[in-house]
């Protein structure tokens, strides 16, 4: 009773005093309005100057941070102008030898000799090859093998060249790591690329050759022949050093193992096709045409049968030979179609994405389908036999497209992946550009 | 004098001279005042503050319990409506737009005080409170008032003031606030619920007006 009482207490004072506070304002005079607008006026005007010196201040602030900018950018460039006008010069040590007169290399032992870089780039004479540096500047390094076998790991630069001349063969050196000889008296030169990329150039079939990593070149002068094997980079290593040669038949085992390697999908074997013993003698004929550099007998074969036969009803292996020759006779189109037969008849084959998307680049213009064809093997195979080359490829034309800003993340995510890959140097010199 | 008044305002502004606001302005419709504000003309200013400044000035000092105070929320509405008078879509409002600068206005302030008041660790209280019509005793009762008032949350004084000094109903006061009519009816309790508690705890306030009734 007592609380409803001194509610109702609380609630009456509240009225009056709300009643006291709504009545005890008085209006204003003209005079006091009058004096109020005065002081709008003069709020007004203060805030428009204090505006115009905002935006004055903001100017000049803009200026200065822009001015920095110009200054930082202009510092950068001219830093990297002068980094790779005047790159520091080569220097090298010799293990197991001495260098002679005209940059002959001579062993001391048994044991080979080993020359190592101060860019982390070494090359290694196998005991009995003869060899020469030509010249080493802040350019790049010549090298010349006159007979024997070498090992080199080049490291990639932007702004050195290395050349080997090996023969009457030069080899231009992109960051790589191979294994090279040339047999003087049998005339026979031989290339095992294990990582990155080299051109070759000399006396072969169609005058200059790009291979790409796990690629043997084999040109036999004497016989007149010029074999591309695929596959077992190591096994290649091995018996390069010994300067034997792989059997023809190792073509087809490779390409049995890497389509083993992938996810799964119809073998070449259970393509739809004529009689199995019949399909099987073709397969292998082309294979060997293949290896042996007769790219153009292939091709001759689906111009007599007609493309569209051919497309429609070759294997898978044929189909990839087909598209390899056509590549090495640079017919990208061909090329492009009879790997987009592979896809659309073997879809579990995945080395096509990879190898339609080389296609696109060299046809021009096609940068953008060949990064998808990229993204598509990488995202059905991640840890595919071509991931590391599909990554970089992807991040080199993005690169070239994009700019490097671009291609930072795919940078990123190569060296998160594959820190050894070849290229990881790439990688590294597009995190570094500013 | 007349050919000056009703001159182009345009020769006007480039003279830097503003023309003394005649009859005709002050029966301008407030549509077209709006569009006079949006256009920047050196008149609108002027009759903007004669027609509203009243209106505002006092919801502030009811609400605020201060002259001064009033005053300088007023100057900043006035000058928020001329700096974005080109917001203003329909011209037909203008008064209501201006009431929802005031009252954002209103409702800013009203926040900086509880936060100072917060960080000062004391109530603040209102230096100068209306009027010169009220008794000294009235006055303290008033000051008194308004320092129970600012122990409210912004939003449920400025309810109650809209409500019970400015008499809007709840559908006015929810869309001036912006809120709903709900939030108003649970806002409106709040307040008075607290302030009748504190009145009455109050002994000074709850009991004068029992004097004063027994006095009658």
């Amino acid at each position: 009773m007592t609380t409803t009482c001194d509610e109702s207490r609380g609630s009456r004072a509240l009225a009056s005093l709300t009643e006291l506070g709504r009545g005890g304002v008085q209006p204003l005079t003209p005079a006091e309005l009058d004096q109020g607008l005065n002081a709008l006026h003069a709020r007004i005007a203060t805030r428009r100057v204090r505006h115009r010196q905002m935006v004055r201040w903001s100017l000049v602030g803009a200026a200065v941070l822009l001015s920095t900018l110009v200054v930082f950018q202009f510092a950068s460039l001219s830093r990297s102008y002068w980094s790779a006008a005047e790159p520091p010069a080569l220097a090298y040590q010799i293990e197991g030898g001495n260098v002679l007169e005209g940059g002959y290399l001579r062993a001391s032992g048994d044991g080979g000799i080993k020359l190592a870089f101060n860019e982390g780039s070494e090359f290694e004479l196998t005991p009995g090859t003869r060899g020469r540096l030509r010249s080493v500047d802040e350019a790049g390094a010549r090298v010349a093998i006159e007979n024997g076998t070498a090992h080199f790991q080049v490291t990639h630069s932007s702004n050195r060249r290395w050349v080997v001349e090996v023969g009457p063969f030069l080899v231009a050196v992109k960051g790589t790591v191979f294994t090279v000889s040339w047999d003087q008296q049998r005339e026979r030169f031989e290339l095992s690329l294990q990582r990155g990329r080299v051109d070759v150039s000399g006396p072969i079939s169609d005058g200059n050759l790009a291979l790409r990593a796990g690629q043997r070149l084999v040109v036999d002068l004497a016989k007149g022949e010029t074999r591309i094997i695929e596959g077992l980079p190591e096994r290649a290593l091995a018996e390069g050093a010994g300067g034997t040669d792989l059997p023809v038949a190792t073509r087809s085992t490779s390409r049995a193992s890497e389509a083993a390697d992938e996810p799964s999908g119809p073998t070449p074997s259970a393509s739809p096709s004529t009689s199995k013993g019949a399909k099987a003698k073709h397969e292998r004929r082309w294979a060997e045409e293949l290896a042996s550099g007769n790219w153009d007998r292939i091709l001759e074969d689906v111009e007599r049968a007609g493309v569209g036969v051919t497309l429609s009803s070759a294997s898978s292996e044929e189909l990839f030979a087909l598209a390899d020759a056509a590549r090495y006779r640079r017919r990208p189109e061909l090329a492009h179609e009879a790997l987009l037969a592979q896809r659309r008849r073997f879809p579990g084959s995945l080395r096509a994405l990879f190898l339609l998307g080389r296609v696109e680049e060299s046809r021009g213009g096609g940068i953008a389908r060949a990064i998808a064809w990229y993204d598509q093997y990488l995202a059905r195979a991640p840890a595919g036999a071509y991931a590391a080359e599909a990554l970089g490829r992807k991040m080199t034309i993005t690169s070239k497209a994009g700019g490097p800003a671009k291609a930072r993340p795919i940078a990123r995510g190569y060296l998160r992946r594959f820190p050894q890959g070849s290229y990881a140097a790439s990688a590294r010199a597009i995190l570094r550009v500013p | 004098m007349a050919a000056r008044e009703c001159g182009d305002d345009t020769a006007a502004r480039r003279s830097h001279l503003s023309l003394v606001v005649g009859r005709d302005r002050r029966s301008t419709t407030d549509a077209d005042l709006a569009r006079a504000l949006v256009a920047r003309e050196a008149w609108a200013i002027t009759e903007t503050w004669h027609r509203f400044a009243p209106m505002v000035l006092t919801m502030a000092e009811r609400c605020l319990g201060s002259k001064p105070d009033a005053e300088d929320i007023a100057q900043e509405v006035f000058y928020r409506v001329f700096r974005k008078a080109k917001t203003l879509r329909n011209p037909d409002c203008l008064r209501s737009f201006i009431y929802s600068f005031a009252i954002r206005t209103l409702r800013t302030e009203l926040r900086r005080r509880r936060l100072r008041s917060w960080l000062m660790f004391e109530p603040e209280l209102p230096s100068d409170v209306a009027t010169s019509t009220l008794d000294v005793e009235a006055r303290d009762h008033l000051r008194r008032f308004y320092g129970l008032l600012d122990r409210l949350k912004p939003r449920d004084r400025l309810v109650f003031v809209l409500r019970r000094m400015e008499s809007m109903t709840m559908e006015e006061t929810a869309g001036h606030l912006d809120i709903s009519v709900s939030t108003v009816k649970r806002s409106m309790a709040r307040a008075s619920n607290r302030l009748s508690r504190w009145i009455e705890a109050d002994s000074g306030l709850a009991g004068l007006f029992d004097g004063e009734r027994g006095e009658r």
